[in-house]
């Protein structure tokens, strides 16, 4: 019985935990369409994480991009060569690793680098009794800390995800010239045959609300902070944890979405 | 330097023009110095003076100071505090400062 009891609890629990984001997620999107919101203390902050999260990555997104484009664009490339699938090389490239592989890539780095900081920036602002403060000068704290990380989140993720997309789509002419010997002319024809228009709003969409949750998710677990140091490691590995369990679920849900 | 979040929230006012007021209070009390320095290395007497800019920074400011010994632990004379309070009169409408009735004595006759 008490294992019933336990695995009840533990449903009862995770049931709230999701209703409990959907929720704070809503009244995160209301506000994003007030107008009053867009203050010019909300803009700073904004542009500051636009140039935090977006900005200051871009050496390193530019290597990581390379490297691990190429690599992938290359086996697959090497793959399709030597399981006779030459003709289907546009669609893979464009179905597979740019409106997949793309924004999944993106939002990896960008959860290691960023959520993790929004993460551990709330719990330390909550145990340092910055939160308190900011509410005691009626300073609205969605509006002021939560929502500009969260639109940051939305347009950094979209950004990058195209970088990263145009940098694959610009190895595969170094690697279609190689491994197929093909010219750039015949390489940019089959791209643009194999885009699909409604593929590439569906991964636009879906980096959006990656964007969303990978930083709504990190500021929920940080503001659920004690008063007490020992609370930011608790917060900082849950919602880490909560963000990669969100990346699966958008995945998964994004790829029911185009079976249909 | 976010003591000028404050009127830069609430008036919606730009970044540069809050920080003006900012550092023109900080002038007068001639902490000018202190302006982009950062809590822990703030002196008692600075950080003082900082929360007392903080509070002063929203509209028709009524300033409550409670035990200033709190804040200040090693206040030789209060005098630094009503000082400090005239330096910037204009920036608030009244102060009340709530003390022990023991420590009486030491606001002399105000």
């Amino acid at each position: 019985m008490s294992v019933l009891e336990n695995i009840g609890r533990l449903e009862i629990k995770m049931f709230k935990a999701f209703t409990d984001t959907i929720m704070f997620a809503f009244k995160v999107i209301f506000r994003m369409f007030q107008r009053r919101t867009y203050s010019s203390a909300m803009r700073m902050v904004l542009l500051n994480q636009i140039y935090f999260t977006s900005v200051q990555i871009l050496p390193l997104f530019f290597i990581v991009s390379i490297i691990l484009g190429s690599l992938l664009v290359g086996i697959v490339f090497q793959l399709l060569k030597q399981l006779g699938l030459t003709d289907f090389f546009g669609n893979v490239l464009m179905g597979l690793i740019v409106t997949e592989l793309s924004p999944f890539l993106t939002v990896l780095l960008i959860t290691l680098r960023s959520s993790a900081a929004i993460n551990t920036e709330m719990a330390v602002m909550k145990v340092n009794r910055e939160i308190k403060t900011l509410e005691i000068f009626r300073i609205d704290i969605i509006d002021y800390l939560i929502l500009p990380r969260i639109i940051n989140g939305v347009i950094s993720l979209v950004l990058l995800s195209s970088l990263f997309s145009i940098l694959l789509l610009t190895s595969g002419i170094l690697f279609s010239r190689l491994i197929f010997g093909m010219s750039i002319d015949v390489y940019s024809n089959i791209i643009l045959n194999s885009a699909n228009l409604s593929d590439i709003v569906i991964s636009l969409i879906k980096c959006a609300i990656f964007g969303f949750f990978i930083t709504l998710i990190p500021i929920r677990f940080g503001l659920k902070a004690s008063q007490e140091l020992t609370s930011i490691p608790i917060v900082v590995s849950g919602g880490m944890v909560g963000v990669f369990t969100a990346i699966i679920i958008i995945e998964v849900l994004s790829l029911i979405t185009k079976l249909f | 330097m976010n003591i000028a979040l404050i009127k830069q929230y609430h008036e919606n006012m730009p970044r540069h023009k809050a920080e003006q007021i900012v550092l023109y209070a900080l002038q007068r009390l001639g902490l000018l110095s202190i302006a982009y320095k950062r809590n822990p290395s703030l002196t008692n007497e600075e950080r003082f003076c900082v929360m007392l800019l903080r509070a002063v920074m929203v509209r028709d400011a009524i300033v409550i100071i409670d035990r200033p010994l709190n804040i200040i632990p090693n206040l030789k004379g209060y005098d630094f505090i009503f000082q400090t309070l005239k330096k910037i009169e204009d920036f608030f409408i009244t102060c009340h400062i709530y003390d022990y009735k023991w420590m009486a004595e030491k606001y002399g006759e105000i």
